[in-house]
């Protein structure tokens, strides 16, 4: 499939599109004047949403449209109502949202002003993780601006749409990235998820209807809104609509950040986009879309990019962030430092969650190290399989559990060999440094 | 002692952005850490009584954020992500050239109290890995001699 | 309420407790550890797994302490999906749990220990190293930490965010290097300590009083009422072979202290495991008191106070409704005064359970009639009749040894029923008598619920409890039933 149409990151390629003055020449706030000149109903901007197929970007890909409909009729609940946007960008591979704040942080402000709209928020929170300096300094200046220009806060352009946006940093813990986890954790608590039910919907930030958006998935509502639904409905393929930002990390010769609709086959991206395997090597594994989705074999590479495709092939979209490992790679070690992730991660409420990521990662480390035991292997399967699925209050522990599940599925007998040889094959030498307290 | 004047008035008027005050506590100890350097049992006791919060619920919230030092460290802060975009891409060598550049071991501070050198799980920047993190600004697309470099031109 | 239906049987359920709540009050045996019924539940530890069947979808396990009771609902505790789902959780939740239960405190009513016997597998799976961390941490006078035991149920930080209602306690870290920590290793502070050992589902939070004293199965343990205020709070105390009253704990009671006590009232057990008690009586015999079998003394008080008008009897408000009835009904016979003797509030007096009244049954003596008495004017009383009975445990301490001592032994003769002798002039006899945890009654609280005391041991040789001792007396005095 040849691309049809970018939009995501023209503005972003210009030079300068940080500051109100080039972004606003470059069609930034004009889907925002529109609706709100226009008196379009947020009736109107939800169903434009809905109809566009438009899914979060986040990672579940849950219909946006349809999830603003979850907010309650302010007629009948007239409690106070936020949106918060997760900007908690952490998925290891995932590195998209960075580039929209970084490179287009007025873009992105009038997404979020849209979604507000929508959702008839007055306020919206921005959750940026905390070591996105440039980003958050880079939107926060953007929200300075844009205020200044009235295009933030009360009676915006002159309309009866009044909304505040703030900036909030988190502290560097990946489960701030569940959107109850990052509830917690901008009411100033512990980043722990909350169970479900209730709903962000009805009880959200200080137990008041709120909505979670990705950046992503906002940023492309002023598109929607600006071209119509038809528009993005028309790009993608039948599920997943519009175009979409991919990071493509690991063992390519072009890593980067890329924009493609849904329908380009994951083949094209690594050949045409990514300039192949590095080192003329062959792709042994991929993740298609951030560590937390079951990995691929290297000869699923022709696959499409879209939801129902990557379903279809037992993995998921994700966050569209492909890891591309090559056929020199150790896949104990992959899953070590996987696993490891998630141990580090684990916020600790859910016994098997807790217990569970520490115990997958040891095992990886073991067998890795040479230090495998014979059922290893289906002690990482069993655990697994009590992690996950739905086990837990939040999927920390189901993405822990996911990648476990593949890694021995596709590859046992590499990992049968590190314990049976008592040694890894295929690993590298690392390199020796001195670690403080003797851990390594 | 109490909270910097400076940042109580920072501090009240970051609050009017939420209905309870205690929300400010994030960006509040970020800011802390950054005036202070760390987050020692006496910065996150003068938060407390500014929040109206027990210093422990201040210190369970601090504990749960790696970004939250609440140990001295050197006056420079390496944080190399080591996760996996990172790894494959050589994330041990950017680790070992570091230690050896400024004299620290992982996870401890080097001699002359200049650098702390410590691992970080995924940063966000797989498109442009390896990667450290240096006092708050990314160093990106690095490889052994780059990251020596931008250490050693650190003053 | 809803109607659904548990284990096959249809039952009513408060749509606004959790389900787990609905499952213990029908019998069914759901384990728990982060859920406590006097707690917030947070489905965290996820171990009450239970198997729900909602209208037309299909059945799912679900943890019951975050489902609500909805009307139509089938639970099933038992169905093999919700064991294997909690057999699997019981797995995550020993990993790094110490094999130590033959020296922990907690074995025998440890609920991780009961339900790894009645569900877990014969074997553990893992050889990973296990946490090393502080098995003897101290957080202070009261509480030992065994952080290696912990489940990180998070019981015992909630309980003082949520029921003293100022946080003391918090997870530090997260993932699997939580720890349950104060702030810089600071004691714990106030009067409400002890329950978190209680709420402890594990042995990780343990009395400092009670580590190494006991094995539980050991304790013989009966219903009571703790006598420290009048509040009252149910309790259950436990004696080691009816030797040693080891532990005081509380026992549910939604009308006066729901799940807790404090720590003055936990830890009064030390005053019942003093030596040195009045066994039998005695009687004065020149200079001083010499022991007598309890009847002759007995028949020598019936003497003096059948023949003296002047009386008064001066009572412990640590006396039950039981005696307080029968003393009163003597006393009036005998046209004597009566009273009980009320201190002055104390400064404990909180805001959760502590009422500052040193005094267990005011409310059931004042039920019964009889006058309050601060203790001036008690000493008042004593002073101005020619025969005083002071009765029930602590009413030396009461009114003061030495306000005792200045009594004037040539006007007034004072006879004494205590736990111990007081040897001063104006003493004539002296009576050992039973204590709280040694004699059964009612008391009655502050808001009229009745309490129990029960006899968990024997009390001295010869010591009676007042009931008995009144019953005696007033054997021994059929001639003036007749000349009434």
């Amino acid at each position: 499939m040849s691309q049809t149409e970018r939009y995501l990151l023209t503005r972003a390629n210009i030079e300068g599109a940080h500051q109100l003055a080039v972004a606003e020449k470059n069609g930034a706030y004009e889907a925002l004047r529109k609706v709100l000149k226009e008196g379009i109903p947020y009736s109107t901007v939800i169903d434009e949403v809905k109809k566009s197929g438009l899914r979060g970007r986040g990672g579940a890909g849950f219909s946006t449209g349809m999830k603003w409909t979850f907010m309650p009729d302010p007629a009948k609940d007239p409690r106070p109502r936020y949106l918060a946007v997760n900007a908690d960008e952490s998925e290891p591979g995932t590195c998209k949202d960075r580039v929209i704040m970084q490179r287009d942080p007025h873009g992105f402000v009038e997404g979020v002003l849209l979604a507000a709209y929508a959702i008839r928020a007055q306020a919206a929170y921005i959750y940026v993780r905390g070591e996105y300096r440039l980003p958050h300094d880079r939107v926060k200046a953007a929200i300075e601006e844009a205020r200044a220009k009235n295009l933030v806060g009360k009676n915006i352009l002159g309309s009866d749409f009044s909304c505040e946006v703030y900036m909030h940093r988190g502290g560097g813990a990946y489960i701030c990235g569940e959107e109850t986890g990052l509830m917690e954790s901008l009411e100033g608590k512990r980043g722990h998820p909350r169970p479900k039910p209730p709903f962000p919907a009805m009880f959200g930030l200080w137990g008041q209807p709120t909505t979670v958006n990705n950046v992503e998935t906002v940023f492309n509502v002023p598109f929607i809104m600006n071209r119509g639904s038809a528009w993005f409905a028309s790009l993608g393929t039948a599920n997943s609509k519009g175009n979409f930002l991919c990071g493509i990390s690991g063992h390519v010769n072009k890593p980067g950040v890329y924009e493609f609709s849904f329908g380009i086959t994951a083949k094209e991206i690594l050949e045409q986009h990514a300039g192949g395997m590095w080192k003329g090597r062959g792709l042994k594994a991929w993740f298609p879309g951030g560590s937390s989705c079951s990995l691929l074999k290297g000869s699923d590479i022709d696959v499409v990019l879209d939801h129902d495709s990557l379903r279809a092939r037992g993995s998921s979209l994700g966050t569209a962030a492909m890891i591309m490992i090559d056929d020199h790679t150790s896949m104990a070690r992959v899953m070590e430092i996987i696993s490891r992730f998630y141990d580090h991660e684990s916020c600790g409420q859910c016994s098997q969650c807790r217990e569970g990521t520490q115990w997958l990662s040891q095992i990886f480390r073991r067998i890795a190290h040479g230090k495998g035991k014979a059922d290893d292997v289906a002690t990482l399967e069993a655990l697994a399989k009590g992690m996950a699925p739905g086990k837990t209050i939040c999927a920390l522990s189901d993405a822990a559990a996911i990648p476990t599940l593949s890694a021995v599925r596709l590859f046992k007998d590499e990992l049968i060999e590190c314990v049976t040889r008592q040694a890894d094959p295929l690993a590298v030498p690392q390199p020796h440094y001195a670690v403080a307290g003797g851990h390594h | 002692m109490a909270l910097e004047a400076n940042l109580v008035a920072e501090f009240d008027q970051l609050a009017k952005n939420y209905p309870e005050k205690r929300a400010i506590m994030m960006l509040a100890l970020h800011r802390l850490q950054d005036v202070r350097g760390w987050l020692s049992p006496e910065a996150l006791e003068d938060l407390a009584a500014y929040l109206g919060m027990e210093p422990v619920e201040v210190f369970g919230v601090a504990s749960f954020y790696p970004m939250y030092r609440l140990r001295p460290c050197g006056q420079h802060v390496v944080s190399i992500c080591h996760n996996i975009s990172c790894d494959l891409r050589g994330a041990q060598d950017i680790v070992a050239a570091v230690c050896e550049a400024t004299g620290a071991p992982l996870h401890g501070t080097s001699p002359d109290g200049k650098f702390t050198v410590t691992t970080v799980e995924c940063a966000g920047a797989c498109a442009n890995a390896p990667m450290f993190d240096l006092d708050g600004v990314y160093h990106e697309d690095l490889t052994p001699e780059k990251a020596k470099q931008i250490v050693r031109s650190v003053k | 309420m809803v109607k659904i239906i548990v284990n096959g049987r249809e039952v009513e359920a408060d749509p606004k407790k959790p389900l787990i709540k609905a499952c213990h009050d029908n019998g069914a045996d759901v384990p728990m550890y982060c859920y406590h019924p006097g707690l917030e539940p947070v489905g965290s530890c996820r171990i009450c797994q239970v198997e729900v069947k909602q209208g037309d979808a299909p059945a799912r396990v679900m943890v019951a302490c975050r489902t609500q009771p909805a009307e139509g609902m089938v639970v099933d505790t038992e169905s093999p999906k919700a064991h294997a789902t909690r057999k699997e959780c019981l797995e995550f939740l020993l990993k790094n749990h110490p094999l130590d239960c033959p020296i922990c405190d907690k074995a025998g009513e440890c609920d991780l220990q009961d339900f790894t016997y009645a569900e877990g597998q014969d074997a553990g799976r893992t050889n990973e190293p296990r946490r090393e961390l502080d098995k003897r941490k101290s957080l202070g006078d009261t509480i030992v930490l065994d952080q290696e035991r912990c489940i990180l149920c998070s019981r015992c930080v909630r309980f003082f965010e949520e029921v003293p209602k100022q946080a003391q306690l918090t997870v530090s870290d997260l993932g699997s290097r939580s720890v349950i920590a104060t702030f810089m290793d600071r004691p714990l502070k106030g009067k409400y300590q002890g329950n978190i050992a209680d709420l402890c589902p594990v042995g990780a939070l343990t009395l400092k009083k009670f580590r190494f004293q006991a094995r539980v199965w050991n304790l013989v343990k009966m219903a009571s009422t703790c006598g420290e205020c009048s509040r009252g709070c149910s309790t259950t105390v436990e004696v080691l072979r009816g030797a040693d009253v080891k532990r005081m704990r509380p026992r549910e009671n939604e009308a006066v202290n729901k799940f807790w006590m404090c720590d003055i009232g936990r830890f009064s057990f030390d005053r019942h495991n003093r030596s040195g008690r009045l066994q039998g009586a005695a009687v004065r015999e020149g200079v001083q008191l010499v022991p007598y079998p309890v009847e002759e003394a007995l028949t020598r008080l019936r003497d003096e106070l059948m023949r003296e008008k002047s009386g008064a009897w001066i009572l412990s408000p640590w006396l039950t409704i039981e005696e307080g009835e029968r003393i009163k009904a003597l006393a009036e016979r005998l046209g004597h005064a009566v009273c009980f003797v009320s201190p002055a509030p104390n400064s404990e007096k909180d805001d959760l359970l502590h009422t500052g009244d040193p005094c267990p049954n005011r409310r059931g003596l004042s039920e019964l009639g009889i006058p309050a008495a601060p203790v001036a004017q008690a000493l008042e009383a004593l002073r101005g009749v020619k025969s005083a009975v002071l009765i029930g445990e602590r009413i030396v301490e009461l009114l003061g040894a030495g306000e005792l001592a200045k009594v004037d032994a040539t006007k007034t003769r004072v006879h004494l029923v205590d736990e111990y002798a007081l040897d001063i002039p104006c003493v004539l006899s002296v009576y050992g008598v039973a204590n709280c945890v040694e004699r059964t009654g009612t008391w009655v609280n502050i808001d009229g619920v009745r309490g129990p005391i029960s006899a968990v041991k024997a009390p001295p040789v010869g010591a009676r409890s007042p009931a008995k001792l009144i019953d005696e007396l007033v054997r021994l005095m059929p001639k003036l039933e007749k000349a009434r």
